[in-house]
């Protein structure tokens, strides 16, 4: 049944830009979601399955869309020496993976709080760090790409990421290194101790992530023709990855699909008819999640899904969950 | 010959409290040891000393000839180093089969093994597990829904998964009912008759004395005896340690 309703609905996008009333504005807001969706996605694997909460994974996608703007804008005083789209939204993609391979290096020995205030920090820096090397990233002012506005291209790019991106979690969860980013979630002493290099795995995932996230990146600079700081480091992306991943189920395969699909529309919704009290909604949203749907609306039904209350309580200086002295049986 | 694993002078210290004291302690291959001591004695701080999971200050690991001091944990279960915890362990969101799944060898896992589920060996030895420790019905229960002392079962399956040579049990029988104690101990005595080594440490000093040939006694982090577990019973200092002095003056 679940598989009739994913193919219904993969369908009726696929012909979206050829039904009637379908126009370049209403793309663009789909491609907006697919583009929020594959960042929840690939949160998820981090925050989801291994268990840590990064709060500074907007900074892959800043990292993406700058590297993609820099390398198409190109300029010499002769030619136009700008790099084509499809090789800088590649490279853009790379850096980035190859940044949260390094900093996901450093950071992933800390755990917790710890870890998700370190990324936080880190998306802070490099946000600075693009903001004053103005010689590179034009600063404050930021870059303009070449325009190139097919907007069904974009959409169906995006729709085939995005699709491909849920595909292949879905098959990386049924994986051993699925289940030993589960494990490592889990009980990561416990983990090492049963012979799982956890370093490894979770600097594997959180560099594909980082990869992952930084193609969206580059995809929505070439889209959007410009970027400077402010637009393309925004905190609030990672705010609607982790909402839209508690929402649909943290640790689940289909949750980020389904919570930031849900989460993209509540707010156009909101958006549209409580302009001033939108964001205050929202955050009573968080909370309400938090509080009544710890494990969102699909990870009630799967028992690999988490909440971020569990993860909490499995913090560092707090036995493992699963440890009570009863007597057997 | 060379033990299986010997540590020399081990040193753990938590702030001012020295919880492992200057510790010399070896297990020969197949040899079946108990570690013994009243609450507080370092005995789960040796373990997580052996095992790696803690850093030590001073002192020296060595398993089958490796110098261990400064390995990782997982690099030490890759090696035959396997164990379990005071405070059991297990992945309570995932199913008994697939905690004892994710404790194979690691290091026969290559690239490939990986991005399987599982294969037909891993498949075989889990439900040869399952069977030998009476967990067959229960292969597909979430590990968090069992009972304290399913879990304590589930958790030596996952120490034995990787074909260890040597495996650091701490307190298996800890909140376990009197009949699993038995079984229990009729699986260990199989286990190491195939020629796996144990270092057990159990509050339960009959437990010890019936499966253990050489007793060792921890007190106040440091080894207090060692010996038979005839002669440990009769050693005024360790019922000294275990009852107070005036017990140990009066034999």
């Amino acid at each position: 049944m679940v598989r009739v309703v994913a193919v219904a609905i993969l369908a009726v996008l696929l012909c979206m830009p050829m039904l009637p009333g379908a126009n370049d504005a209403r793309l663009f807001t789909l491609t907006l979601m697919f583009t929020a969706v594959g960042v929840a996605v690939n949160w998820n694997l981090t925050g989801g399955f291994t268990g840590y909460v990064d709060f500074g994974h907007a900074a892959w996608f800043g990292i993406g869309a700058y590297t993609t703007a820099i390398l198409m804008s190109l300029q010499s005083n002769g030619p136009q020496i700008g790099w084509p789209a499809l090789p800088a939204v590649i490279l853009g993609a790379l850096v980035a993976g190859l940044l949260a391979a390094v900093i996901g290096r450093a950071t992933m020995r800390l755990k917790g709080p710890y870890f998700s205030i370190a990324m936080l920090g880190t998306f802070v820096a490099v946000r600075e760090i693009v903001r004053v090397w103005g010689g590179l990233t034009g600063g404050g002012v930021g870059l303009t790409l070449p325009p190139y506005l097919n907007r069904p291209l974009f959409y169906y790019i995006e729709l085939g990421l995005v699709a491909a991106l849920v595909a292949f979690t879905w098959w990386l969860r049924g994986t051993r290194f699925g289940a030993a980013l589960v494990a490592i979630r889990e009980d990561e002493i416990g983990a090492e101790m049963r012979g799982i290099d956890t370093t490894r795995l979770k600097v594997v995932v959180f560099s594909f992530a980082g990869f992952s996230t930084g193609l969206f990146g580059g995809l929505w600079a070439f889209q959007n023709t410009f970027v400077d700081p402010d637009i393309a480091f925004v905190e609030l992306r990672t705010v609607d990855a982790v909402m839209g991943t508690m929402l649909g189920g943290l640790g689940t395969v289909a949750g980020p699909l389904v919570g930031t699909v849900l989460l993209f529309w509540l707010r156009e919704l909101l958006w549209s008819h409580l302009l001033d009290y939108h964001l205050i909604v929202q955050g009573a949203l968080l909370i309400v999640i938090v509080l009544f749907v710890p494990r969102g609306l699909v990870g009630r039904f799967d028992a690999r899904g988490t909440s971020v209350m569990e993860l909490w309580r499995r913090r560092p200086g707090r036995k493992p969950v699963g440890d009570s002295e009863e007597a057997g049986p | 010959m060379i033990p299986l694993l010997e540590a020399r002078g081990l040193v753990k210290r938590f702030g001012g409290l020295t919880a492992v004291d200057g510790v010399d302690i070896r297990v020969g291959r197949g040899e079946m040891v108990g570690l013994i001591g009243p609450n507080g004695s370092g005995k789960t701080t040796l373990f997580d000393c052996l095992s790696r999971v803690t850093a030590i200050d001073s002192g020296s690991v060595e398993f089958d000839g490796t110098d261990i001091t400064r390995f990782r944990p997982h690099e030490v279960a890759r090696l035959g180093l396997s164990r379990t915890f005071q405070v059991i362990r297990v992945y309570r969101d995932l199913s008994v089969s697939e905690n004892l799944e994710l404790s194979i060898q690691w290091s026969r896992v290559g690239a490939s093994g990986l991005f399987r589920r599982t294969d037909p060996a891993t498949t075989r030895r889990v439900e040869g597990l399952l069977e030998f420790l009476l967990l067959g019905s229960l292969r597909h229960e979430r590990a968090g829904a069992l009972s304290g002392g399913q879990r304590r079962l589930l958790e030596i399956g996952m120490a034995l998964m990787s074909e260890p040579r040597l495996i650091l049990l701490d307190e298996s029988t800890s909140g376990v009912n009197p009949t699993l104690v038995a079984e229990i101990a009729d699986r260990l005595r199989a286990v190491n008759a195939e020629g796996v080594a144990i270092l057990l440490v159990e509050h339960n000093v009959q437990f010890v004395s019936d499966l253990c040939e050489r007793v060792v006694v921890l007190d106040q982090g440091a080894k207090l005896a060692e010996g038979t577990p005839d002669e440990i019973m009769e050693n005024r200092s360790v019922i000294e340690a275990y009852f107070g002095a005036e017990a140990g003056a009066g034999g």
